[in-house]
């Protein structure tokens, strides 16, 4: 079975997303913020075209965008919103509409596609970015082993949860319940 | 054997220390948060930090047999070694503290004098459940790390005071032996043992250590991690390093080697995880079963394989 990047995402924010995507797949609806995050990702890549590296603290490479990445040795595969390809390696950037610092879903997203890339190009990634629509803010990552690893952990448990049909509990974070577009789906929450 | 050697102290200045500050830490997985998810503890169950980080037996049924089932088997041979070489540590360590104290700066010969003569802590309240020659080359162990840490100690206050001309006590303790060893924490907060004690802690850059006498393994790596945390927790500051210190005989030989790590975004998780679902384990009295593969070692085994 092969997990999507997203997927790393879901998990983090409620692992019963990936049980409605996959195990008991239901319809959810497009909401505003979806739209409006995808025009935004459209708007980034017209201004980026234009831009030097300098956010990026890079002097040289090329930006390659919404880059389709597979790999059948981690089962998992994504598109990719942009990444520089240097003389020295390629680095992922991820582009997240947030106002506030980034996520740990963030993070392993970024990292997810760091190890797909150096699949694709058979050369290690030591770091990437993530760049924050709102602020214009870059944050570096580190892909550090740790984070590989774990990485590596989430997805055979997303893939773990797929296979048992275990309807998990829900976050722990009520107030994310609460901006859920399942949560109609979820009797138990409030 | 807590002191960094040169190369270690450029490591980590050079390497980690920059590392772990750029790096940085989801807020949420900061000790000081732990009033929220994912740090709240979800059961009433209050853990040890070696309870949640030790991963010896693969299914955690040790835990499970002393905790639900209230069964005490006799400490392994290899914990009542653990326990006796870190005291013989932690006696030289404070003795030369209260030393440097008692005599003052100023008859700093007296402090190397009595430091030589310092007798070694008797650690016969740990060998009482180990054979003749166990205990005896536990005495020699005992003894090699006296005199190991007591010939550093004394190296390292002269260095400081032909620095120093003008140094007090106070700050010779400090600059000598920048270490609290058995620092007492309350990690209730994080749904852990209101009595925790962690093996050394070091002030100038916050760093937990732990002093290990067995193999390296990955999960060593949480103990730290949880000290980390319920430091974080209770004083509001960062804690970014942990550094695990291997100590091995060969022969009469000590060898150290340290792991020095940062407490990142993932050791975190790994920790909160893993006191989650050992606090579960408990709670719900849940037997985890015998392990497939057990090590004879073990100190359960004879429970576990009756
Ligand atoms: S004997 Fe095996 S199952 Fe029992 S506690 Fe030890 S390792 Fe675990």
């Amino acid at each position: 079975m092969t997990l999507k990047v997203g997927d790393i995402k879901q998990y983090l924010y409620c692992p019963r997303i990936i049980y409605y995507t996959y195990v008991a797949p239901v319809d959810r609806k497009v909401t505003p913020k979806m739209v409006y995050g995808k025009e935004e990702h459209i708007e980034f890549e017209r201004l980026e075209r234009r831009r030097t590296l300098r956010a990026y603290r890079l002097a040289e490479g090329e930006r390659r965008f919404r880059t389709p990445l597979e790999s059948p040795r981690l089962g998992l595969r994504g598109v990719l919103d942009m990444h520089v390809v240097t003389s020295l390696g390629c680095l992922p950037v991820e582009v997240k509409y947030t106002a506030s610092r980034p996520g740990l879903n963030h993070k392993y997203q970024l990292v997810a596609y760091a190890m797909l890339l150096e699949d694709a190009y058979g050369k290690p990634v030591r770091h990437g970015y993530l760049y924050l629509i709102p602020s214009k803010n870059v944050y570096v990552v580190e892909i550090t082993p740790n984070a590989r690893a774990f990485v590596r952990r989430m997805l055979l448990q997303i893939a773990d949860l797929i296979r048992r049909e275990t309807f998990p509990p829900a976050t722990r974070r009520a107030g994310r319940c609460v901006d859920c577009e399942y949560r109609r789906f979820c009797g138990d929450v409030v | 054997m807590y002191f960094l050697t040169d190369e270690e102290r450029k490591h980590l200045l050079k390497g980690l220390l920059p590392r772990s500050r750029d790096q940085g830490v989801a807020d949420e997985l900061r000790g000081w948060n732990w009033s929220q998810p994912p740090l709240s503890p979800v059961y009433d169950m209050p853990l040890a930090i070696y309870e949640v980080a030790g991963a010896y037996c693969p299914t955690n049924r040790d835990l499970y047999l002393r905790r639900v089932e209230r069964v005490r088997p006799k400490p392994s041979p290899a914990m009542a070694r653990g326990s006796a070489l870190h005291a013989a540590l932690v006696h030289v360590l404070v003795a030369a503290k209260r030393l440097i104290y008692a005599h003052g700066v100023d008859n700093y010969q007296e402090i190397f004098r009595s430091l030589q003569e310092l007798v070694p802590l008797s650690i016969e309240p740990y060998t009482r459940d180990l054979a003749p020659t166990e205990a005896e080359s536990l005495r020699q162990k005992a003894l090699i790390i006296h005199d190991f840490e007591r010939a550093r100690i004394i190296a390292r206050i002269q260095e400081i005071l032909t620095k120093h001309p003008y140094i007090g006590e106070d700050s010779l303790v400090s600059l000598a032996l920048p270490v609290v060893v058995e620092q007492k924490l309350d990690g209730s907060f994080l749904g852990l043992s209101a009595n925790l004690s962690t093996d050394a802690f070091t002030f100038c850059e916050p760093m937990i250590l732990d002093l290990k006498f067995g193999e390296p393994r990955k999960f060593h790596r949480l103990q730290t991690t949880g000290y980390a945390l319920v430091m974080e927790a209770i004083y509001e500051f960062p804690v970014n390093l942990g550094c695990l210190v291997y100590a091995e005989f060969r022969g009469n030989r000590l060898i150290i080697k340290k792991d020095l790590h940062v407490i990142d975004d993932e050791l975190r998780q790994w920790f909160i995880e893993a006191r989650d679902e050992k606090a579960r384990m408990i709670y719900e009295e849940i037997d985890p079963g015998v392990a497939e593969e057990c090590h004879p070692a073990c100190y359960c085994y004879q429970v576990c394989h009756r």
